[in-house]
């Protein structure tokens, strides 16, 4: 994983605004990417960069709920702030049930607009560890082999291993074998984190 | 017998003027009948007369029932008839007045200078006297006023025959031939002497016959008249209760005005939507005390105009009963003339509240749009203003933010506060840009100008915001004269500026006391030129510092307030030349003031 400083991608078509809030959240210390329109921010990202997007609800083209719902479809979707020049209920519902961190007026207090963007980089941060965790799980657990991921669905439902061999129409010491191979591949010593790490990468559905 | 049938007749007669005052031909007939009785007694004294003195004497004094009888006759012809030239009556009347002078002061009468002999000649089995002497030729005066009294007669009787009333016209033939008959045998008799008792009397006694049958025929017709006068009496009892069943069943009321006397009838009806109870006098006065103060007036004037020649009128207006209760009424009706002389006005009344009610609550929903449109189209122009000024002062405000962050900087930026500073200077622009444009939109919708009447500026936005002050409970108060001259405007801008005033007023008195809550709107003219228009409340007024920045965007009191009322108010004032300005009153409130320029003929800006 790159090591890059989180950035805040500013989208807005207001220029004068766009540059009015860039500079006040560079000076307050974040990195920071201006984009004139949602399209350019969706063509230009860096994907899997981290950090937030700050987008102007009213834009011409791709409004900023449209960005919203463009994003939430990537692998790595950025939280979401959104100022605007004149709030309105149900636009805020709207943007709070879509997911969004906040949902803040244009001429609202600095300290607002600072914290909200905090957030959103905190969370982005958050987020994409735990995308992280599980996605190198996931790559553990590519290392098993078919039969392996077999006894594993068994055993994480708390089958004996006579059971299982009964199941598979297996020896039962073949069993214990490939429990030890998948113990040793995944890295756990116990078959309670076993099963608490099978949960988290998501492998199996859950069981009815 | 002649005396006594004159009698009876005169009697009739006079009895008949007795009975009917009016009815002159009577009484003049009656006395013609009196004065021809009284003279028969003179005649039959000369009858009688033993000396030529006495026979002189008796006929002397026979004159004067003669010339009451003349008179009698005379305008007998007259009234009856109804024709004849006046100025022979008068003639008649006087000339035979004057011939009692030669007959009391010349000879021994009027037709004799000297009796000479009495003869004593048999007449009817009887021995009469019969006058001999020298003839008075002042005598010749009596005779031509009897001449003349047939001359008027006939002309009478020439103008009842060109209207066709031959009964009449036989009367007048009558009356010619008995006078003419008469006349000969006194000429023969006085001029030529020759022997024949005086017995005029016979002649007139055949003409009084007919005079007195024609009359009974006319008192025969007036019987036959009441008659039908009572059948149609109770014809129109019939008509008039059928009439009042008619109004009774659709609530009609029913009201006679007499003119002549100031009194009026009514029907039940009518009483009952006035709440007059039904045995109340009623006259005009009276009527209109029930009619509510604001539409006494005009109430007064249709009527009066109905009167003076309209004839007919319509109206609709409120009464207040006795209890309190207010009706709207609707009359109709019209005024009868008696030549030319208005004498009755008749008319229907109606109760038309309900309807009334109906019209009153459309009247006031179409207002209340007006007024939603007015006030809903300042709310999104300013809206709309609001979004677009936003941008540059959220701007402005991020710049600024920044710009002090750099600043903290022990050796800031001074390349990037720089171009922080024209930023903000350009977002002011923009800014300011935003408010000209607006300034430029209302002033290039080149105001509609047209002279205005302030009255009428002022009524309709009133009407406007009357259900407002009364669900605010605020009271309005309006006081401008009507003699002022008109203003140069532009009429739904000026509203706006009055209404967003009056709003803003009763805005103000949230909180006021209910009895202290007052919107007063004032107009008077200035100086030659200028008209003030005031509204003032009794809110809490505006604190000194404020007074000027009440008129700037975005400043508001109001938790919901755009701040955008009183400078767009401002702007439409100054495109029209005046000035709006605050002040506070020194009893508390504020007053909004401007100034519009007086339209002089011109109307435009």
């Amino acid at each position: 994983m790159t090591a890059a400083k989180p950035t805040v991608h500013i989208v807005d078509d207001d220029a004068s605004f766009l540059a009015a809030i860039s500079r006040l959240l560079r000076a307050s210390g974040f990195e920071v990417r201006t984009f004139s329109s949602a399209a350019e921010f969706l063509e230009q990202r860096e994907d899997g960069a981290p950090g937030c997007v700050v987008a102007d609800l009213q834009m011409p083209g791709m409004s900023g709920f449209d960005l919203q719902s463009a994003l939430a479809q990537t692998s790595n979707p950025l939280p979401i702030l959104f100022l605007t020049g004149h709030g309105d209920v149900p636009s805020t519902v709207r943007a709070m049930r879509g997911g969004a961190e906040d949902f803040l007026e244009k001429s609202v207090q600095k300290e607002k607009v600072v914290d909200a963007v905090r957030r959103c980089l905190e969370r982005d941060g958050n987020e994409r560890r735990s995308r992280t965790q599980v996605h190198e799980l996931r790559a553990r657990f590519d290392a098993l082999s078919t039969r392996e991921l077999e006894v594993l669905s068994h055993v994480v439902q708390g089958k004996l291993n006579k059971q299982i061999a009964d199941d598979l129409s297996i020896h039962e010491r073949t069993v214990k074998l490939h429990r030890t191979a998948i113990t040793t591949k995944l890295g756990v010593s116990s078959v309670a984190e076993l099963t608490r790490v099978t949960l988290q990468a998501g492998i199996f559905p859950p069981v009815k | 017998m002649v005396a006594s049938s004159c009698f009876t007749l005169a009697a009739i007669n006079l009895l008949v003027w007795i009975r009917n005052r009016t009815a002159w031909a009577n009484l003049l007939f009656s006395l013609t009948a009196v004065s021809l009785a009284v003279f028969t007694f003179f005649e039959l004294a000369m009858m009688r007369a033993g000396t030529p003195t006495e026979f002189g004497v008796v006929m002397r004094w026979a004159h004067i029932p003669l010339l009451a009888w003349l008179f009698s006759l005379t305008w007998f012809v007259r009234i009856y008839f109804g024709a004849g030239r006046l100025w022979l009556a008068w003639s008649v009347c006087i000339l035979r007045t004057l011939s009692l002078v030669p007959n009391f002061l010349t000879g021994a009468n009027l037709n004799y200078m000297r009796v000479t002999g009495v003869h004593r000649l048999p007449f009817l089995g009887e021995l009469v006297s019969t006058p001999q002497g020298i003839p008075n030729p002042w005598m010749i005066i009596g005779q031509v006023s009897i001449l003349l009294l047939i001359a008027f007669v006939a002309d009478a009787s020439v103008t009842v025959s060109r209207r066709g009333d031959r009964r009449k016209v036989f009367l007048g033939a009558t009356i010619e031939f008995f006078l003419v008959l008469g006349l000969g045998q006194t000429m023969l008799l006085f001029w030529l002497n020759i022997q024949s008792p005086i017995i005029f009397s016979l002649p007139s006694l055949g003409m009084l016959a007919v005079m007195g049958y024609e009359l009974s025929l006319d008192v025969l017709r007036a019987s036959q008249l009441v008659r039908q006068l009572q059948a149609s009496e109770a014809q129109l009892r019939e008509s008039t209760s059928r009439m009042t069943l008619a109004a009774e069943a659709t609530n009609f009321g029913i009201w006679v005005r007499y003119l002549d006397r100031n009194e009026i009838w009514a029907n039940e009806v009518w009483r009952s939507l006035f709440g007059f109870s039904i045995s109340e006098r009623l006259n005009i006065d009276y009527v209109l005390q029930r009619v509510h103060p604001e539409d006494r007036e005009v109430v007064r004037q249709t009527w009066a105009k109905a009167i003076d020649g309209e004839g007919k009128y319509e109206s609709e207006y409120r009464v207040v009963r006795p209890d309190g209760q207010m009706r709207w009424l609707a009359s109709r009706g019209s005024v009868e003339f008696d030549d030319c002389v208005p004498a009755v006005s008749r008319g229907v009344t109606f109760d038309i509240t309900d309807r009334k009610k109906v019209e009153l609550e459309t009247d006031r929903l179409r207002q209340e749009i007006a007024h939603v449109d007015r006030v809903s189209m300042m709310g999104q122009l300013a809206s709309a203003l609001a979004h677009e000024i936003n941008q540059p002062l959220g701007a402005i405000l991020r710049n600024a933010e920044a710009a002090e962050i750099f600043l903290r900087d022990p050796s800031p930026d001074l390349v990037e506060i720089r171009a922080i500073l024209a930023d903000i200077r350009k977002d002011d622009q923009r800014a300011g840009h935003v408010i000209d444009h607006m300034r430029r939109m209302l002033k290039r919708n080149k105001l509609d100008a047209q002279a205005l009447e302030v009255t009428e500026l002022v009524s309709d936005v009133v009407a406007m915001v009357r259900a407002d002050a009364v669900a605010r409970q605020s009271k309005l108060e309006i006081d401008v004269p009507e003699c002022l001259p008109r203003v140069c405007g532009d009429r739904v801008q000026l509203q706006q500026v009055l209404l967003n005033l009056i709003l803003n007023g009763m805005d103000s008195l949230n909180g006021a006391n209910r009895d202290k809550r007052l919107v007063r709107l004032s107009a008077r003219l200035d100086e030659a030129r200028t008209i003030e228009i005031t509204v003032s409340d009794t809110g809490q007024g505006i604190p000194a510092e404020k007074l000027d920045q009440i008129f700037d965007p975005f400043f508001t009191t109001k938790t919901n307030g755009m701040g955008m009322g009183l400078p767009i108010s401002r702007t439409i004032i100054e495109a029209h030349r005046g000035r709006l300005w605050a002040e506070n009153r020194s009893g508390g409130g504020a007053v909004f003031r401007f100034t519009l320029p007086v339209a002089d003929g011109r109307v435009s800006l």
